[in-house]
């Protein structure tokens, strides 16, 4: 308590200094002029008197001193002293202020901006009720790692668990539900929930309530949970708008809640209808993403454990099935999926650009600091302690730290939109990218530790050397001497080390990024546009609707000007195959217990393949000899025919698709296609089967969503009109989705390729500029440091040529020893890019060569204007100096 | 050096104390006066500790001061002891008899066998 009392008032007394001293001054004369008196009285002579007290006192000043330390805080007025005195320092050299601040700034920004999408992105917990309990469950077995459940699954999990509070399964729909009736038709993304996934969540409706139990069972009422900017841009923000009802693809559902404005589940979704799940005759299809809240005190493996032995019910049940586990996966996991490699590759790099630019700020310190060589060393002589010197230099370190904090925070700010601008899909959770508590905390530590980093050196140096040797020398500038330029060079090595690594790893993921365009998808997609249609299932029922309806539409989107073809598919390359499915070949049995090796199946039109321009290998395409019921047929892909009819003709051959049935249908293949990518275009080629989509066996169950595609020289609004109008002819009710043309999405399927190869560009642009003015400065302070000697060389007929070479040579070789320091570094630090690469090896000789080449020549030709201004020393000047 | 003044602030601050209780309110000057002269001149008290002393006294709370006027006209700066001081006199005359008694067991001759 006492001690806090002084501690105040002391604090306190900081404000109050001149009352003060005149008060001490005061009763110190008192009490002089009182032993005086004394003295006076003992028989003494005014002088002697007076001479005694003085003697008997000491030094006023000295007891002014220690008063005035007990009286304030004196740890503290140092500090503010040092922090006026690097202010003033600070602002009387704004050149180098200005540079290292912005260097700071840069460095800080860049990895703040990382560092929030990495804290919105695997650090934040989710947004919901204890998220920490929240677990996804997929199917485990042989050659499948996370399958999706079906029906089956789900319905008996749901029953029989006793790990878990609730589970719930959901759908998701990124083509959406045909919104109809408010306005033009429109597709609405949504996902399908059942009727727990709320309260799995725990999250309560800002509006209305969630799915009741019933609700969720067949034949119960069809309700919708729609999202806050749904209600408001659809619903006008009316309160009473819960309880309406609103058309979702044909089929009216009730409105009961309105979600609160910040609730986030996946990308874009507004509409979240009641998933009704029937009692399943098969166990497949799979299809259900789940969620399940696990109880108190129950372990993953324990859920897992559990939930396997339901999974080994279920095959019971459907002993046609596989055999599988289940497995539990957090939700975050999934949530976040396989970003988090690429985030931290990225946190790496950027954390490399902020090494630079903090070495960058020591060396400018650095040589900024051997002009104050000879300050220091009179602040030494004059009492200042080795401490106190090495605290003021950090406080200046801190100071400029701090300022290139709060700027990189503005850069931050700006950074982390246009990340978010940049690639809106490439990344999930991005709701939740702010720059929050967390990352403030994140930039502070940053800008206090390269402040401490990059201002110890400088201090540590600057502190050590012995006064005597400074004061003494006698040239006209203090200079560093040798073993401060060993420092500089020391450093102009690590910043080009550092860059080189960064550099090599925005080579490799550029050249990744340009080897996936220049993929061949398999087709020609120029001049393509596609979109997705629809088909409810309330006025779209038979087989004969559906062909009529796809029919007639292909025939009026072929008679519209300018379109030259036109089809319809289900699955659309580069990278949306909806389906894959086991085969079997005819008279080759499969191997017992050993999965059918499911491939993509894909329900296309006749024209198909000549709109794609997909060419013909061997036999025949689709044709409408192909409609009778009994016929089914099967035109496979390249890739097909040589993996699984080596060295034969499969045209002829004969498969069945899905489960083996011995009774079942034969579909003979009549022809072979060029190879296209529907799995993205990093991936090889995959076998793949077409079927007609008008085939027996397929429509019309599995041809309700199908994309159209139309090759049309016209431009994209024209198609897209023209398309509009001719379903809209046949079917008011239909909204067209995911509109693009084939181009934008080649384009958008190498997103997350081109964000990360755009953001590691950008970061060795970064790095590069700040080793060109590393190099730059400390080539420029050296030319500048030894204009004499090299005025002494040119007065003894050095030739000019000499000098430049000599200059660029000594800027050359510590550019070279960089780079070849860093080539070893890149090349153990670039395995971990190897998962991001694709068409270029992780240790790829020519990107290497290339980067190390280019940063040679840069460093060179920063080096390049140091060097001729030592060429033009004139000796006469040059030798005046001493 | 650090030490040993550690050990003179200490005990300066508990001499000042039982001044102030002996003699009531009085100048620095007074004080030190009193300390030599009870110390029979083995002391010297200086300002250069003195006052920092008092300074600290003061902001701990155990003595305040107020300007007056001194026997011969001076104007003088009187400290006095406050209530917190006086206990705070009490804790540490206990404390320091305790610390010179045992000390002194250590320091009595042949005690130490019996």
């Amino acid at each position: 308590m006492r001690r806090l009392r002084a501690l105040f008032i002391r604090i306190a007394a900081l404000f109050r200094k001149g009352r003060q001293d005149r008060e001490v001054a005061a009763e110190l004369e008192t009490h002089l002029q009182l032993h005086i008196e004394d003295n006076l009285r003992a028989g003494l002579n005014p002088d002697e008197a007076r001479r005694q007290a003085l003697i008997k006192l000491g030094g006023v000043e000295q007891t002014k001193e220690s008063y005035r330390d007990q009286r304030g805080l004196p740890l503290l007025e140092t500090l503010f002293q040092d922090f006026r005195f690097a202010v003033r320092m600070l602002r009387k050299n704004t050149g180098f202020t200005l540079i290292a601040v912005l260097t700071l700034a840069l460095g800080i920004g860049a990895n703040t901006a990382i560092f929030s999408v990495v804290n919105g992105v695997m650090l934040k917990p989710l947004p919901y009720r204890q998220p920490g309990r929240l677990v996804s469950l997929f199917l485990h077995g042989r050659g499948l790692d996370r399958g999706v459940m079906g029906a089956a699954d789900f319905l008996a999990l749901n029953e029989r668990q006793k790990v878990f509070e609730q589970v719930a399964a959901f759908s998701p729909s990124s083509i959406g539900f045909t919104l109809t009736g408010l306005g033009s038709p429109q597709m609405i993304p949504g996902t399908r929930v059942t009727s727990d996934f709320f309260s799995v969540l725990g999250i309560q409706p800002a509006l209305g309530r969630s799915f009741l139990a019933a609700e969720g069972r067949p034949g119960g009422n069809l309700s919708v949970i729609v999202s806050h900017h749904f209600w408001e841009q659809f619903l006008h923000a009316d309160p009473s708008a819960v309880g309406s009802s609103i058309m979702l693809d044909g089929r009216s559902y009730t409105v009961i809640g309105v979600l609160p404005l910040d609730f986030h589940f996946g990308p874009h979704n507004e509409l979240w209808p009641i998933l009704q799940l029937q009692p399943p005759r098969q166990r497949p299809p799979y299809w259900l993403l789940t969620v399940g809240r696990l109880k108190p005190g129950i372990s993953e493996t324990q859920a897992a454990t559990d939930a396997s032995l339901i999974a080994k019910q279920v095959r019971e049940q459907f002993p046609l099935s596989d055999d599988t586990n289940t497995i539990v996966v957090p939700m975050k996991d999934l949530m976040v999926g396989d970003s988090s490699e690429a985030l931290l590759v990225l946190l790496g790099a950027v954390g490399f650009v902020l090494l630079i630019a903090v070495v960058n700020v020591a060396n400018l310190h650095l040589s900024r600091s051997g002009s104050r060589v000879r300050e220091f060393a009179i602040r030494s002589a004059l009492g200042a302690g080795r401490r106190r010197l090495i605290c003021q230099l950090l406080t200046e370190s801190l100071i400029l730290a701090a300022l290139g904090g709060v700027l990189g925070l503005a850069v931050a700010y700006g950074g982390v939109r246009t990340i978010l601008a940049l690639s809106p899909d490439a990344l999930p959770r991005v709701e939740e990218i702010t720059v929050d508590g967390r990352v403030l905390a994140f930039t502070a530590l940053i800008a206090m530790v390269t402040g401490i980093l990059f201002g110890l050196v400088p201090a540590l140096r600057s502190a050590g050397s012995p006064v005597g040797d400074s004061l003494k020398e006698g040239s006209r500038v203090a200079t560093l001497g040798r073993s401060a330029r060993r420092l500089h060079g020391a450093l102009v090595v690590t910043e080009f080390a550092l860059a080189l690594v960064v550099l090599t790893g925005a080579g490799l993921l550029i050249r990744t990024l340009s080897q996936l365009q220049s993929v061949n998808p398999g087709f020609n997609s120029s001049h393509l546009v596609t979109a997705l249609l629809t088909l409810p299932k309330g006025r779209y029922a038979s087989a004969p609707q559906f062909t009529s309806f796809y029919e007639q539409l292909l025939e009026r989107v072929k008679n519209t000007p300018g379109v030259e073809a036109a089809s319809i598919t289900m699955s659309l390359p580069p990278n949306l195959l909806e389906l894959t499915n086991p085969f079997h070949i005819e008279g080759k049995p499969d191997v017992p217990g050993q999965p059918a090796t499911a491939v993509g199946e894909i329900p296309v039109g006749t024209d198909y393949f000549a709109t794609l321009g997909i060419p013909l290998f061997r036999g025949r395409l689709f044709s409408d000899q192909d409609r009778s019921s009994a016929t089914h047929v099967l035109v496979i892909n390249e890739n097909m025919a040589r993996r699984y009819f080596p060295d034969q003709d499969p045209v002829g051959r004969r498969v069945q698709t899905g489960e083996y049935d011995p009774k079942g249908d034969w579909y003979t293949i009549v022809g072979v296609v060029g190879n296209v990518k529907y799995e993205g275009l990093g991936e090889k080629d995959q076998p793949t089967m077409y079927v007609p989509y008008f085939d027996s066996g397929w429509c019309p169950w599995f041809v309700r969503e199908m994309y159209i595609v139309v090759r049309s020289a016209s431009a994209q609004e024209k198609v897209v009109s023209g398309l509009q109008s001719a379903a809209w002819s046949l079917d008011n009710q239909l909204a067209l989705a995911h509109v693009r043309t084939m181009d934008q999405l080649l384009y958008e399927s190498v997103a997350g390729s081109r964000f990360r190869a755009v953001l590691f560009g950008v970061f060795a642009g970064l790095a590069l500029v700040l080793a060109m003015i590393g190099i730059y400065g400390v080539m420029a302070y050296s030319v500048g440091e030894r204009t004499h000697e090299i005025g002494i060389r040119i007065a003894l007929g050095a030739h000019r040529t000499n000098i430049l070479q000599t200059i660029l040579r000594e800027g050359g070789s510590l550019a070279l020893l960089g780079v070849g320091i860093g080539f070893v570094v890149a090349l153990a630090l670039s395995r971990t890019l190897s998962g991001l690469l694709f068409g270029v090896q992780a240790n790829d000789p020519l990107t290497f060569a290339a980067v190390a080449a280019f940063l040679l020549s840069v460093a060179l030709a920063a080096c390049y204007l140091p060097a001729r201004r030592a060429t033009r020393v004139d000796p006469m000047v040059a030798l005046r100096y001493e | 050096m650090g030490e040993k003044k550690d050990v003179w602030q200490g005990t300066l601050a508990l001499m000042v104390l039982k001044t102030l209780q002996a003699l009531g309110p009085l100048h620095g000057y007074g004080i030190a006066r009193r300390i030599e002269q009870t110390s029979g001149d083995l002391l010297a008290v200086n300002y250069g500790t003195l006052y920092p002393a008092l300074l600290k006294l003061e902001q701990e709370g155990y003595i305040s001061s107020e300007w007056g006027t001194s026997d011969n006209n001076r104007k003088a700066k009187y400290y006095k002891l406050t209530r917190a001081g006086r206990k705070q006199l009490d804790k540490e005359a206990r404390e320091w008899e305790q610390t010179t008694e045992i000390l002194a067991r250590f320091l009595a001759p042949g005690k130490e066998s019996a």
